[in-house]
């Protein structure tokens, strides 16, 4: 007779904090859809980085004649105002990817664009709901689905409106928009998926345990839904660009003078037959960040939903 | 004993869109000689048998090698098959005898077994063949003795008394005419256990028949 | 003339060669940079009538091969090479649409979730019809005639009723009976079983492992029963296949396989397995060191070889082929000539249990030991969700789910209570109430003197810290976000049973008792298998230092080997940590291998309880001798009496008056007028010795007469 294996037949050596990490970024590489997709949205955030230092001409200075078409000078053209409509894309990234500005008049700014901001309050607001609704169940359950219900019912835009008449125009009203909007459905997301989770046996188990309930919400069901909702939080990114852009069309969006994507399709449309040219950056600016994060969204979810595993 | 009893259930089918060349490798793998064709949910279409594999030697006659293979690649089970309104059939609950009967009268060496029209099972010449040694007893060890009898009520009884009597077990049994003697007929009867002097003894002594064979080896 | 004719039988396997000749076959599947050869080297055949088991662990390939025949390996299994014969007509390599009506009217398959074979939205009737209706052009009429005549051979009762009925309508039992029935419209010449019993109770198991055998027999139909339970091979199987990493390393006729295993790996699995009919101190459990290679990492020679407890220098090199030994079985083991499993012994690195089992119940018998839980006329209700529009408004009157009704016992320290029954008895219930995720309806529950009527929320941390729970479900008990290390070290931080700065030690100390080791620390749930889950789950259940530990079926989701290993340590854990145990089980072998005490459930009721090695001789209370009756032994040989249970568990909304199991008790005739009395009073408990409880109108001593249910 020969000595048999041990149980722990497999050696596993455990790999360095590095090479974790890069395991981790490499699953993006295994899809071809998310690697476009990452790369559009890279190109942005680039673009963004560099126009804090350096933009072909000052933004918001009126230094050229008024609705150009694009030549040597002006790549992309100049707007109503004769402002390099190049430059202003790109520091138009700032205010959605980059930075928030803080009201009044103090100038300081905030890392992190409005519409991630507004993101993440969706993702907080809407994560705490949804735990709440699934996890307690019963009266909160139905209480909240029917706050919910009540804010999806209620038109966006007529939301705005209201929020914005409430408070002044400005960074944060926006992000509190984006918000607003946003948690209803993150919080469906969140509810659904800690319904599922909830009846794992490791959630008896911190039952057993007597864990507090926030404990049991926030420690033991969240960081499994953690995938389906970095997902969903990428498309909705691409909803807030979108939606800031809708709100700078109607002019309610970010407060002038400094750029945004929204705004200029907003000034270009008024002038658009003057210069039919104008509107095309920004709204295929906005277009191609979108599509771009929804590429990058789908490319992962395979990946990054496999929660349960 | 009735046809379920005997028959081969599960036969093997084929599609009428089978080539004639498998068929008959199917066939040959198998050794069968018959091959039922049958549709979707086993409705019989037709039977395949090898004198329906084989050319029809004037046809071949007028054509050259190449023709030849080419017609036999292109033939296939729904061409060659005999179409299931010319074949006959047998249901289940039908005896043994009566599919007998059938493969004698028309001179056929299967029968495919259906119930309403899908094919259960198929009986041949080897299953009948097979049933007979079954009923005879072939199988279990035995005196198989055949005794000469007047065809008349209770002499069957007589036999079967004696038997009873000694508490013997059978294990095959068969009548049938004395060809040589009208008003006669032989019975068969295989019996377990016991030896040939024992038999001789008990069978032997019965009045007005007579013991015209005895033997242990079949 | 009962004497005439008692040899005539008939061979009726006789017939044009196999149903099914499967030689050589390997299949693989292609995955990401590369392919998994999953299953190698398998031949077999099946004749008419026959029923060929294959058997093995988890991962072994048993599956496949099946998909393999009905060609359902998904986009990317292919049988890379080899020859599967159906009918003496090869599959392989035929085009799709060959394949499927060759198949389709001859093949069927059963799989272990009957929801996957029926459509939950169509009346079970139409779906039979269609059969009938679609491939045989049978008018309406008669397909139903059919069909309802097919659900009367598969014994289901009020078959015309339940054509009527959609899939959830039924028990889960009653669907596997429509699935069968609707495998046999057609007649197939084979019916492929892929582990169709194992997520019905015994009862209704053995009533469809009965059913099986009557149809294999009289409908001739080959059949290939996939399953990992020994038991229903010697049950239901004329010859077995045994597989152990994609390969088929045994295979003969059941009796012989059972009598005399030749190959290691089948000796193995035999030491597996609690034995119901022997004694408990010579059932000792001796799991397999190792677990099963997965398919990119197989030893090059025996691929049994790092398992085996006879390697030699040759197994490493050759590769065995599969011969055929004098005996008629063939094996595939280059010394199954030399190697007697009676004189095995076990291997020193082997986790055995302290002492010898059994022992548990020898250390003094109960008397003056103290009770850690007393449990006293608990009841568990929950409210029934009324459909009709009154008790919507919250007007008619409240109905109740009687999920535990009056239930009583007392377990001591150190000891172990098991409790068995059927699902939907309200096992898990019981054990969910006693450790407080659910609040009691009436009753009374006091742990080491103090109440525990209320749920988690009215106990102190004290309490809480004190009882803890062991899952089911290996796949769910962790949670996949955190390490091994994290998830052990949970309640020690919580309770404070450590300082902060020793956790990880104690951890360590955990793991190593759970034979896991330090190197796990770290490891995510997802790198584990069953059984290391498993392990954890305990370790975590034992951070804590718990008084009493309740396992929920904890070892039912696992292969045999694993199973025996994690019973074994449970013992250890037990012996080490005197922790006193309730384990629930549906397996009665296991439970009698493990506890020292039994109860056993039906309906929500105790029906009887005693002693481990009086509940499994009689007296017997008549369920109990009914579920004795319906385990799969895995001997052949062994007899066992056959008592079946008609119908179903009826619904706890309204349970049976008097007698809960007078519905379906097969012992109601010993009492006077068909035991008109278990209908109407409640029955009395009947005092045994040693605290044998049994709660029956039928006294004691005409149960005593009853005869053993397993003889061997
Ligand atoms: N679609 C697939 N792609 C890749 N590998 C697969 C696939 N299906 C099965 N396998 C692998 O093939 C091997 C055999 O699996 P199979 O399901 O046949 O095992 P089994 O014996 O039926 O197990 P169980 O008892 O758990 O049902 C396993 O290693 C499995 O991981
Ligand atoms: S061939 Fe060798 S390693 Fe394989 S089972 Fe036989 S003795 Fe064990
Ligand atoms: S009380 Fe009556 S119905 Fe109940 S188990 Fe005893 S005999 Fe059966
Ligand atoms: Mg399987």
């Amino acid at each position: 007779m020969t000595v048999a294996q041990p149980t722990a037949n497999v050696h596993h050596s455990e790999p360095s904090r590095l090479r974790k990490f890069w395991s981790g970024v490499s699953v993006v590489f295994t899809s071809k859809i998310a690697t476009v997709g990452l790369i559009i949205v890279l190109f942005w955030f680039i673009i963004g980085l560099v126009s804090f230092f350096w933009t072909p001409y000052p933004p918001n200075s009126s230094l050229f004649a008024q609705n150009l078409y694009p030549n040597s000078v002006n790549w992309l053209g100049t707007d109503h105002l004769g402002r390099d409509i190049a430059s202003r894309l790109m520091a138009g990234t700032q205010v959605i990817l980059l930075k928030t500005r803080v009201p009044g008049d103090s100038g300081w700014i905030i890392p992190g664009g409005v519409a991630l901001w507004g993101v993440f309050g969706a993702l907080v607001v809407g994560a705490f709901l949804g735990l709440n609704a699934a996890y307690r169940g019963g009266w909160w359950d139905q209480g909240i689905m029917q706050v919910l219900d009540a804010m999806v019912a209620f038109p966006a835009i007529v939301l705005y409106l209201v929020i914005i008449t409430a408070l002044e125009q400005g960074d944060f009203v926006v992000i509190f928009a984006i918000t607003v909007t946003g948690a209803p459905g993150v919080a469906r997301l969140v509810r659904s998926l800690a319904l599922d989770i909830k009846t794992r046996d490791y959630i008896r188990a911190a039952e057993t345990r007597g864990e507090k309930a926030s404990y049991i919400m926030f420690r033991e069901i969240l960081p499994n839904a953690r995938g389906p909702i970095l997902v969903d939080a990428m498309l909705r990114v691409g909803y807030a660009i979108f939606m800031i852009g809708t709100l700078g069309f109607l002019g309610i969006g970010l407060p002038p003078p400094d750029p945004d994507w929204g705004n200029m399709v907003n000034e270009a449309r008024r002038f658009i037959f003057l210069n039919a040219w104008a509107p095309f950056p920004p709204s295929i600016a906005i277009a191609s960040l979108v599509i771009g994060l929804n590429l990058f969204a789908d490319g992962m979810r395979e990946e990054l939903t496999r929660y349960q595993k | 004993m009735l046809v379920r009893d005997c028959m081969t259930r599960h036969p093997i089918l084929i599609s009428p869109k089978t080539p004639a060349a498998e068929a008959q490798r199917i066939m040959a793998e198998n050794r069968i000689r018959h091959l039922p064709v049958a549709g979707s949910g086993k409705r019989l279409l037709g039977l395949i048998t090898r004198q329906r594999l084989a050319m029809k030697p004037d046809d071949l006659a007028s054509l050259n090698v190449w023709e030849i293979t080419r017609r036999l690649s292109n033939l296939i089970a729904e061409k060659i098959m005999l179409p299931a309104a010319r074949v006959r059939t047998i249901e289940p609950e039908k005896t043994v005898e009566r599919a007998a009967s059938l493969m004698t009268d028309y001179r056929i060496g299967c029968l495919p077994v259906m119930e309403e029209n899908v094919v259960v099972g198929i009986i041949t010449e080897t299953d009948l063949l097979r049933a007979f040694q079954v009923m005879l007893g072939i199988q279990g060890e035995g005196v198989r003795v055949t005794v000469n009898m007047p065809d008349k009520r209770g002499e069957f009884a007589k036999l079967m008394r004696v038997i009873v009597d000694r508490n013997w077990g059978v294990v095959g049994v068969g009548t049938f005419p004395n060809a040589r003697r009208d008003g006669y007929y032989f019975a068969v009867v295989k019996i377990s256990n016991v030896t040939l002097d024992e038999v001789r003894d008990a069978i032997g002594g019965i009045e007005s028949q007579e013991i015209t064979d005895i033997r242990t080896i079949v | 003339m009962e004497a005439l004719l008692d040899q005539t039988t008939m061979t009726s396997s006789a017939g044009p060669g196999p149903v099914l000749k499967v030689e050589n076959v390997a299949v693989a599947y292609k995955v990401r940079g590369g392919e998994i050869l999953a299953v190698q080297n398998v031949s077999f055949e099946i004749n008419r009538g026959e029923s060929h088991g294959i058997v093995g662990e988890s991962g072994c390939g048993k599956s496949t091969v099946a998909w393999a025949i009905v060609n359902f390996l998904g986009a990317n299994g292919y049988v890379k090479h080899g020859s599967i014969k159906f009918l003496g007509q090869e599959l392989v390599g035929k085009s799709g649409e060959e394949l499927r009506r060759l198949r389709g009217d001859q093949i069927a398959m059963v799989y272990q979730d009957p929801m996957q074979a029926l459509n939950p939205s169509m009346r079970l009737g139409d779906q039979m019809k269609e059969v009938l209706t679609v491939h045989r052009g049978m008018s309406d009429a008669d397909a139903t005639k059919r069909c309802i005549e097919m659900l009367e051979r598969v014994h289901m009762p009020d078959a015309a009723n339940v054509m009527k009925r959609y899939p959830h309508q039924i028990s889960g039992g009653q669907q596997q009976r429509v699935v069968i029935a609707m495998a046999l419209l057609n007649n197939p010449a084979m019916l492929i079983m892929d582990e169709p019993t194992t997520a019905l109770d015994v009862t209704v198991e053995a009533a469809v492992l009965d059913l099986i055998g009557e149809l294999r027999r009289e409908f001739d139909t080959a059949i290939m029963y996939i399953t990992h339970n020994l038991g229903v091979v010697a049950r239901v199987c004329t010859q077995v296949g045994v597989m152990y990493a994609g390969e088929m390393v045994e295979r003969g006729q059941v009796a012989q396989i059972f009598k005399a295993p030749q190959h290691p790996y089948t000796q193995g699995l035999m030491r597996c397995v609690p034995k119901l009919g022997a004694d408990k101190a010579s059932s000792l459990l001796y799991p397999i060191i190792g677990r099963v290679p997965p398919p990119d990492s197989r030893p090059l020679g025996c691929v049994f070889g790092p398992r085996c407890d006879y390697a030699q220098d040759r197994c490493g090199e050759e590769h065995p082929r599969l011969r055929m030994l004098p005996s008629g079985v063939q094996v595939r083991c280059h010394f199954a000539e030399e190697i007697d499993p009676a004189q095995w012994t076990p291997p020193p690195e082997l986790e055995l249990p302290p002492e010898p089992v059994g022992t548990g119940n020898g250390n003094g018998n109960g008397a003056g030991e103290e009770p850690i839980l007393v449990v006293e006329g608990l009841k568990k209700y929950y409210t029934a969700a009324s459909n009709s529009l009154k008790g919507m408004f919250g007007m008619g009157e409240k109905r109740y789910v009687k999920v535990v009704e009056d239930v009583s016992f007392t377990v001591k320290k150190g000891k172990t209570l098991g409790v068995v029954g059927e699902s939907g008895c309200g096992k898990s219930t019981l054990i969910k109430t006693i450790i407080g995720l659910e609040e009691s309806t009436g009753g009374e529950m006091r742990f080491l003197g103090f109440d525990i009527t209320g749920d988690l929320s009215s106990r102190n941390k004290r309490l809480i810290q004190e009882l803890q729970m062991v899952f089911q479900n290996p796949d769910s008990t962790m949670n996949p976000a955190y390490s091994v290390g994290q998830q052990i070290a949970r309640p020690m931080i919580r309770f404070g049973t450590v300082p902060k700065r020793q956790v990880r030690d104690e951890v360590i100390r955990l793991l190593q008792a759970m034979r896991l080791g330090e190197a796990y620390y770290d490891r995510l749930p997802r790198q584990l298998s069953g059984g290391e889950k498993q392990r954890v789950g305990i370790a975590r259940a034992l951070a804590s230092r718990p008084d009493l530990v309740l396992c929920d079926e904890p070892v039912s989701a696992l292969d045999v080997s694993v199973q025996a290993a994690i019973l074994n340590l449970l013992l250890d854990v037990q012996h080490e940590f005197e922790t006193t145990m309730i384990f629930i089980a549906h397996d009665l072998s296991v439970v009698r291998f493990f506890s020292d005490d039994v109860a056993v459930m039906y309906l929500g009721q105790v029906m009887e309880i005693g002693p481990a090695d009086a509940i499994y001789a009689p007296p017997y209370h008549p369920y109990t001798e009914a579920l004795l009756s319906a385990v799969p032994i895995p001997d052949p040989a062994a007899k066992q009496k056959v008592i079946r249970l008609e119908g179903s568990v009826p619904s706890a909304m309204n349970p049976p008056s008097g007698c809960r199991f007078h519905t379906r008790c097969p012992r109601r005739h010993l009492l006077p007028d068909d035991g008109a009395i278990c209908a109407q009073e409640i029955p009395p408990w009947q005092e045994g010795e040693d605290g044998h409880r049994i709660f029956c109108h039928i006294p004691l001593e005409t149960l005593r007469t009853l005869d053993p249910v397993i003889t061997q």
